[in-house]
């Protein structure tokens, strides 16, 4: 199955973009459990999600496929603070679902539970958002050293 | 009520910490629970804190065996953005770099293959084997474990004796050609422990994203270094060994097969390698934009995703390894299986808990 194929049954469809590395394409409302099916149903596999912060406050969504060697990226953003599950349609999406909601809070519903991964289980979520603001330039070990002095961090 | 019996986070086949909690009816596995993240550096977050410079040398260290890659992906998105190229011989260096890792990270994954099988014998050959890969990269890059050859442009430092990397190269395609595979195909003892043992279906590979030797064994043909070539892989020719074994057997059997292709690259790869120049003038400015990159490391994929505003500093920076892909899969593997095997099944896999927690 061919790349525009394989987008033009997203729903809502989409046109791809090809780049130097794969297929892109950003679908605003994307029904990411319709074509967690459609892509499993047609043997494309998961190769990841990435999570990236919006200015907006939002979150841009990405979810990158391998169809037959091809790379097909299908992005969408998230402003509500939840996206829905596709772990229980492709079980490949569940470490990756729960290490996004350990950096930056982001629940997936649906989801009959989501424990941390890289965090321990008494953390909170969000890791990565709440220090998010600390900006570029500053010191990452001097940030480390501050984390380590706060009374109740565990890492 | 069934017992669970933890295992890890220090546990018996590897040195690396992970935990598997297993729930056995008498000896049966009937259920399993894995958790990660004892080796949680956050190293996305510092990346986002780090130029692009600092950050080869910071993701040379998400893995101990498999670093090489690491810096190969962060390099070529740093030459996707920046539209740089790179001379032909270092292209033909880093393959050769590549394909060595790969070499001494399959013989460490048969050495202790062999070990948990119980067949110390085959461990210490396929650890003196080892030594010599270690040896040659030591040789090429005056180091053992980080190499440090990787940098956006080309690579750090030349081949400067090429006959004995070939000479290391034929001694371990010789042995394991006519010591290492003849013994793991054929003996009954890792026979009896390996096969049937810890079957991973096509359909399940395909439903959890597996990558690399795992999917290979599971019947899938999925090799990016023949899907996407990369570097001269394209102008190389070798084969992708895959079996429809589905078990621990199977992928011991695409490992070694393995060593033997890895083999093959080198020889190929020092024999095409033109003289010319290994490495750019100047460290490439980034501009803005993202881009991925996709490397068949020795456990399989590495995806890297990375995004840039133009500064020299990226603004995200995510890595998916393929322990991170291929570890869930354990739960499959040992479901039905005996107490005593869950030790070698897992090891099947080639986890890297450092990659997988990053």
């Amino acid at each position: 199955m061919n790349a525009e194929t394989i987008f033009a049954a997203l729903k809502p469809q989409a046109v791809p973009e090809l780049r130097f590395d794969g297929y892109w394409a950003t679908v605003p409302d994307l029904d990411v459990r319709a074509m967690a099916e459609s892509m499993l149903a047609s043997g494309v596999r998961l190769v990841t999600l990435t999570a990236m912060p919006e200015t907006s406050g939002g979150y841009r969504i990405m979810y990158h496929w391998d169809a037959d060697g091809a790379l097909l990226h299908v992005v969408t953003t998230v402003m509500t603070g939840s996206i829905p599950t596709i772990a229980d349609i492709l079980p490949a999406a569940d470490w990756v679902e729960r290490e996004i909601r350990d950096y930056y809070a982001l629940e997936f519903e649906g989801r009959a539970e989501t424990p941390t991964l890289m965090l321990q289980e008494t953390d909170e979520p969000g890791l990565f958002s709440r220090t998010a603001v600390v900006g570029k330039d500053l010191d990452p070990a001097q940030t480390a050293r501050d984390a380590a002095n706060r009374e109740g961090e565990s890492r | 009520m069934s017992p669970v019996i933890p295992m890890g986070p220090f546990h018996p086949a590897l040195e690396e910490p992970y935990k598997i909690d297993v729930v056995c009816e008498g000896e049966r596995v009937i259920d399993a629970s894995i958790r990660v993240g004892f080796n949680f550096r956050a190293i996305e977050w510092l990346a986002e804190r780090k130029n692009y410079s600092q950050d080869i040398a910071l993701f040379e260290r998400v893995c101990g065996i498999c670093s090489n890659v690491h810096t190969l992906s962060l390099s070529r998105a740093i030459e996707q953005l920046s539209g740089t190229e790179v001379p032909e011989r270092a292209q033909y260096i880093r393959v050769i770099v590549a394909e060595a890792e790969r070499l001494h990270s399959h013989l460490l994954w048969a050495g202790i293959a062999c070990e948990l099988i119980g067949f110390e014998t085959l461990f210490m050959a396929c650890f003196s084997l080892r030594e010599k890969i270690m040896d040659l990269l030591e040789g090429i890059s005056g180091n053992r474990v980080n190499y440090a050859m990787n940098r956006p442009g080309g690579v750090s430092r030349d081949i400067l004796d090429p006959a004995a990397v070939l000479a290391a190269v034929r001694a371990v395609s010789e042995a394991t050609s006519k010591q290492l595979i003849p013994v793991l195909t054929t003996d009954p003892t890792v026979r009896a422990r390996c096969a049937g043992v810890g079957i991973l279906t096509r359909e399940e590979a395909i439903a959890y994203g597996t990558v690399g030797p795992t999917a290979r064994a599971s019947g899938l043909a999925q090799d990016i270094r023949k899907s996407a070539p990369y570097e001269a892989y394209g102008k190389i020719d070798f084969n992708v060994p895959t079996s429809d074994g589905c078990d621990v057997f199977a992928r011991v059997v695409v490992r070694a097969l393995e060593i033997v292709e890895s083999c093959r690259i080198i020889q190929q790869a020092i024999e095409m390698m033109p003289a010319g120049p290994f490495q750019g003038d100047e460290f490439p400015s980034v501009p803005e934009g993202e881009t991925t990159v996709r490397i068949e490391g020795p456990r399989g994929e590495v995806f890297y995703y990375i995004a840039s505003d133009g500064t020299d500093i990226p603004v995200r920076v995510r890595v998916r390894t393929p322990t991170f892909a291929n570890m869930p899969t354990a739960r499959l593997m040992v479901l039905g299986q005996g107490l005593s095997d869950v030790g070698l099944i897992q090891a099947s896999i080639d986890p890297c808990y450092s990659c997988t927690d990053r």
